[in-house]
């Protein structure tokens, strides 16, 4: 039905052309839906945009695109205006953003009605209505007289995707629709796609970084790398038996789950703890009863709801949970930069705080914990060479630990093999690296003093899944050789999985669920644990498709 | 980031928030007020350490006639007593005499004030008509000629002195073309100005002018921004025409910071009135602080600062006032 | 892209630091070009041009008034008083420059101060600090410049302290906000976290990235304070003779213009308004030359 022939694109720059898309090959059938996935910079998003000519300016687009025999490069604007929405439509990535803040609900999907002429404005508005209700919005009639802010993301996302479906077109193009959304939203908006893809024969191009949602989704997919098409088969064949060593890489690096319980220990037993995971007197991080409370506009939101936690010496603790469960709080209120309302903090047995050590003392002891945030863009100063931002705890605990400048420079070149980067890179500036190796630096930083506690706050979720293997790796290896304790906070399941010792699932402020790692995450107890497991997809459609039905299951049975 | 941008959104979203805003807006209001009025007195000693019994009384008073007017209105008094007597006065809207016009400041301001007012309201609608559209042109054309050409001209005018540009617009318009007259309307009452309206050609045009180069770079970098934003990629996914999607989507999430900035601008612009006002001689505030300021007529200059400054902290919080109404998410709570 | 500058020798590795980034993107602004250009001309004209083209300025001459451009020894003509034209651009141009220049750092050293403690130390402090600033907005600087030029006679060291005072309100707000998005930055947090202390946050990290918006505001505060000498001028509260400025030169010859005396105008006009382009275009230029999470991210 959609047929690209050798689809290139190149955009402009500052310095010199770069090509996005260097001559691919796609079809979409009729009522399939196909993913299409790659890692940021492979070109899948400029593919899915190149074909409603929705790219900038300055983008230069070559070859062929047909829908249903029609070709679509060569069409005007206004001719592209009959066929965006009407036969083809998108999805996009942020539903926080994709919605007209100042226009109503129901009116931003009537425009896509009344754009292509459907019915009288009566009509398109009660069709809104009606659209709403199908994509499973409840009392549509009040959201279609609403805005996008009362609406939460999953929420705004189904209102985009009755946008696309309102003229019922032959294919809804979506990017990355459900990668902006936490795992139980995200789950429930493939069932929606699902479900539409079945019953209104639509066909979908699924762009996704996520082999979880192709396993879960996908009839048929397509693997893009720097711009070139490597592979494309059944969902089944490339994800079960890839040819291409791009694919099999791909896939390989792809944390996993264990399946249906079957339990691999973690690397080595933490020294501080005994069997089972019970921590043995003077953890490095003690938590009592801490609440943290914020005040905005004259309101009051509870991000820490009297969370008690303790890390013992050389132990994982892995931290999950969705936004918003107060996972990151917990982070900064173990690093000193959120201020509790009640509880305690000890560090290493030494009570901070209020009745605790502070000024100096404190300082002094939080040269001994270690943090590295989520952004690799903003971790690290702009205007600091690597090699000043890595030494930067050897130089504000100089008094503790004194050292020469010859001796500091050696340290850092020390740290940078650490994390397996050239000692050279110490002259460089941030700007010059790549979002892997800044989340390295932000790592060798938090190792310069050899802390005894690390607080890792999401520190690869903003990076490729190839890259995030690469970074954890580093990590581990440097956790055996030092031994450091670490608070490892993620949204990403597997992930945990592979590096904790033992598990904390946070939701609403408290934890809800802890213990070990396998106990928590392959036999949850908790509704809210079950509920957010049965939630990731896994990379595999065989086994996903168990997952789903029991997940279904589970889901009406309730 | 995320979940703390979230979070934000979350608790900014809930509860009467706009209510709570709007009366901190106030209290911040009385505040500033308060600050200008201590600022105002300050100004007055350092202008008339003695008070204003010279002023009043001429320069052949005695120094015993002097004392007896410090002691008979309460200039002998300690400074801080001094500062209550005169935030009283203000207060019930005594802004004590002119010395030179024989006649309280409250009514000289009160005859001006309105011709001004006439004179920057019609300026800035024309400004607001004009730079409006061509904030949204330069944006959409961003980087072409037609945006390169106001781009251009905005900026020499932004960095022209306005009294050159009306100079410059007098010689072209009226010495040259004589097509309208040098020189503003004369008259007490705002009918009087209004019924030469040929007067008022040049006034307006050069304050507009200033308005229209600040105001249209402001526009353009709003719409610039929105132009980027998500929803527009919506609004064009879903077959809707360019020109629609700025019409329908753009224009307005566009207006919102322009109009949040207005209130900022009221005393930029009263300050260019002034400019104007002794240019084209036009009897509003500008012309009778300019006057007072070479006569030294403290008291009328410091009751027009006081007007403005006032007339400044009402306009922001009524600009915010109306930003709140035209978005959607404060809109509900104020109803 | 990294793998490929990683094989590089390290030859060159200042190449890429933000500031010859920064360099070379200044240097790419044409416009920015023109306004360094415009301002060592102008310098070198007002400072330098009397020892090439000497005149009287002190003294008038009567005998040789409204004389037009291009009478021999006055290349732009003389003024109602008999000063040379082209000689009192360059005196006038030493007083404008001069008040502009120093204005704006004044008002920059002061904004900067007030914003940064604001910003950083938060709460009733910045509270209190920025209704001070509110209510300095509230009053046009205009005003405020006539009644302090009324109270005192103006001179030039008073004048730069005035437009100072009156000018450091915008930077102040702007470093403010600066600061406190710099606050919640990571690399700040990652200093805190580490246990260092408030002063090492300011002085290593929150200062050297606000250098760009502070450096950026101050050409276009200087363009804003020579504007706003030649507004003093205009209002009749400038310099007294025979000192001047451009503003005042150009206030003078308005009086003549239905004489047609074009001279006494339009080059004192000129020169204001291309000195204050092109400290605008150098802001513009230095805008680019700061930014640095630049395009090639």
């Amino acid at each position: 039905m959609l047929r690209i022939r050798d689809l290139a694109v190149t955009f402009r720059t500052d310095d010199g052309p770069v090509e996005a898309v260097r001559g691919i090959d796609l079809d979409v059938r009729r009522g399939e839906v196909l993913a299409l996935v790659g890692e940021s910079g492979s070109g899948k998003s400029v593919t899915a945009m190149a074909v409603l000519s929705l790219l900038p300016a300055t983008a230069t687009r070559t070859g062929s695109i047909e829908l249903d025999g029609r070709e679509l490069t060569t069409l005007t604007e206004a001719q592209l205006n009959g066929v965006r929405g009407k036969e083809i439509s998108m999805v996009f990535q942020e539903p926080m953003t994709a919605l007209n803040p100042s226009m109503r609900i129901g009116d931003q999907i009537a425009e896509a009605l009344l754009n292509h002429g459907v019915g009288t404005k009566q009509e398109a508005a009660r069709r809104a209505v009606e659209l709403l209700a199908r994509v499973g919005i409840p009392e549509p009639e009040r959201r279609a007289a609403g805005y996008a802010h009362e609406m939460s993301g999953g929420q705004r996302q189904r209102v985009v995707i009755a946008i696309a479906l309102a003229c019922e077109p032959k294919l809804i193009i979506a990017d990355e629709p459900t990668t902006a959304l936490d795992v139980t939203v995200q789950a429930e908006i493939l069932d929606l796609i699902r479900e539409l893809a079945h019953s209104s024969g639509t066909s979908f191009l699924l762009v996704t970084h996520n082999m979880g949602v192709v396993a879960d989704i996908a009839d048929r997919v397509a693997v893009m790398y720097r711009g070139e098409m490597v592979e494309h088969g059944t969902a089944l064949q490339v994800l079960r038996e890839p040819t291409a060593d791009y694919t099999k890489r791909l896939l390989d690096a792809v944390p996993r789950l264990p399946e249906g319980g079957e339990t691999v220990p973690p690397a080595g037993e933490p020294d501080g703890t005994g069997p089972g995971g019970v921590a043995l007197p003077v953890p490095v991080l003690s938590l009592r009863e801490s609440s943290v409370t914020y005040r905005k506009a004259g309101k009051s939101f509870t991000a820490l709801d009297g969370v008690s936690v303790e890390i013992a010496a050389g132990e994982i603790l892995g931290l999950v949970g969705e936004s918003g469960s107060g996972k990151s709080t917990l982070g900064k209120v173990a690093l000193g930069l959120a201020p509790t309302s009640g509880g305690e903090l000890r560090l290493f047995g030494e009570k901070l705080g209020r009745g605790g050590l502070r000024g100096r003392a404190e300082r002094r002891l939080r040269g001994r914990v270690g943090a590295i945030f989520q952004d690799p863009g903003s971790s690290l100063d702009p205007r600091t060479t690597v090699g000043e931002a890595i030494a930067e705890p050897l130089v504000v605990h100089r008094a503790v630990r004194p050292m020469s400048g010859r001796d500091r420079a050696a340290r850092v070149r020390e740290l940078l093999e650490a994390v397996e980067l050239p000692a050279s890179y110490a002259s460089r500036f941030p700007h010059e690296l790549s979002g892997g190796q800044r989340q390295r630096i932000g790592l060798a930083r938090a190792i310069a003093l050899e802390p005894e506690l690390i607080i890792a706050d999401e520190p690869t979720s903003a990076l490729d899944v190839s890259v995030q293997a690469a970074v954890l790796k580093v990590l581990r290896e440097l956790q055996e050789r030092m031994d450091f304790a670490c608070l490892f906070i993620s949204h990403d399941l597997a992930v945990v999985h592979e590096f904790s010792h033992r598990v904390a699932v946070m939701h609403e402020g408290r934890i809800v669920e802890l213990g070990a790692t396998d106990d928590v995450l392959l036999r949850p107890q908790h509704p809210y644990s079950q509920r957010l497991l049965a939630s990731v997809p896994v990379p595999d459609p065989v086994a996903q498709r168990e997952r789903r039905i029991a997940r279904l299951a589970a889901r009406s049975a309730a | 980031m995320v979940e703390a941008a979230r979070t934000a959104v979350r608790t900014a979203s809930g509860g009467a928030g706009i209510l709570r805003f709007l009366g901190r807006r106030l209290v911040q209001g009385v505040i500033v007020i308060l600050i200008v009025t201590l600022i105002v007195f300050a100004l007055l000693h350092l202008a008339m350490p003695q008070g204003p019994a010279q002023g009043i009384l001429g320069m052949q008073a005695t120094q015993e006639q002097i004392d007896a007017f410090n002691r008979a209105n309460g200039f002998d008094r300690p400074l801080w007593q001094q500062y209550f007597t005169f935030l009283s006065q203000i207060a019930v809207g005594d802004l004590g005499d002119s010395f030179k016009l024989n006649r309280p400041v409250a009514d000289a301001i009160g005859q001006r004030l309105p011709k001004t007012l006439v004179l920057a309201l019609i300026s800035m609608a024309v400004a607001l008509v004009v730079a409006i559209p061509m904030g949204i042109y330069q944006a959409v054309r961003r980087g072409k000629t037609g945006d390169y050409v106001f781009t251009t001209m905005n900026f020499i005018i932004y960095s022209t002195p306005s009294f050159f540009l009306g100079l410059v617009l007098v010689i072209v318009f009226a010495q040259w073309l004589g097509l309208v007259p040098a020189l503003a309307p004369q008259g007490d009452t705002v009918a009087q100005v209004l019924a030469k309206p040929a007067g008022l050609v040049l006034p307006v045009a050069t304050a507009a002018l200033g308005i229209i180069a600040t105001i249209s770079r402001y526009m353009r970098s709003a719409t610039i921004d929105n132009l980027s934003e998500d929803y527009v990629r919506t609004a064009r996914a879903k077959g809707t025409p360019m020109p629609v999607v700025i019409r329908r989507h753009v224009v307005r999430n566009s207006l919102t910071p322009v109009i949040a900035m207005l209130g900022y601008y009221l005393p930029v612009m009263f300050g260019g009135m002034i400019v104007v006002e002794s240019l084209f001689n036009y009897p509003g505030m500008g012309l009778l602080f300019w006057t007072s300021a070479q006569t030294g007529d403290y008291p009328v200059l410091l009751g027009c600062v006081l007007v403005i400054a006032v007339a400044t902290v009402v306009g922001s919080i009524l600009a915010d006032l109306v930003q709140a109404l035209l978005n959607p998410r404060t809109r509900g709570e104020l109803a | 892209m990294t793998t490929a500058t990683a094989a590089q020798p390290a030859t060159q590795p200042a190449a890429r630091s933000p500031f010859r980034r920064g360099l070379r993107r200044f240097l790419q602004n044409k416009l920015a070009l023109f306004g360094v250009v415009t301002i060592v001309l102008f310098l070198l004209f007002c400072f330098l041009g009397p020892l090439l083209h000497p005149t009287d300025q002190v003294h008038t001459d009567l005998k040789s008034t409204m004389l037009p451009p291009g009478t021999p020894g006055h290349p732009l003509g003389t003024d109602d008083v008999g000063y040379d034209v082209l000689g009192r651009l360059m005196i006038g141009g030493q007083v404008s420059i001069l008040i502009g220049l120093a204005a704006g750092i004044l008002a920059t050293v002061i904004g900067t101060l007030w914003g940064a403690i604001a910003g950083y130390v938060g709460g009733t402090v910045d509270a209190v600090m920025m209704r001070v600033v509110d209510a300095g907005i509230a009053i046009p600087a205009t005003f405020l410049l006539l009644i302090l030029s009324a109270i005192m006679r103006p001179s030039v060291p008073l004048m730069i302290v005035v437009i100072g005072l009156v000018s450091w309100l915008v930077p102040a707000r702007l470093v403010r906000a600066e600061s406190i998005s710099l606050k919640s930055r990571e690399y700040v947090l990652a200093i805190r976290a580490m246990g260092g202390t408030h002063g090492r946050a300011v002085v290593k990290h929150i200062v050297p990235n606000t250098v760009g918006t502070i450096v950026v505001n101050a050409t276009f505060q200087v363009a804003d304070a020579i504007l706003l000498v030649a507004y003093v001028s205009f209002l009749g509260m400038g310099l007294q003779k025979p000192a001047t400025d451009w503003g005042a030169m150009l206030t003078g010859g308005m009086t003549y213009t239905y004489a047609g005396a074009w001279w006494l105008i339009f080059p004192a006009g000129l020169c204001i308004v291309l000195t204050v382009c092109a400290f605008n275009s150098i802001g513009d230029g230095l805008r680019d030359f700061f930014d640095v999470k630049g395009r090639d991210r």
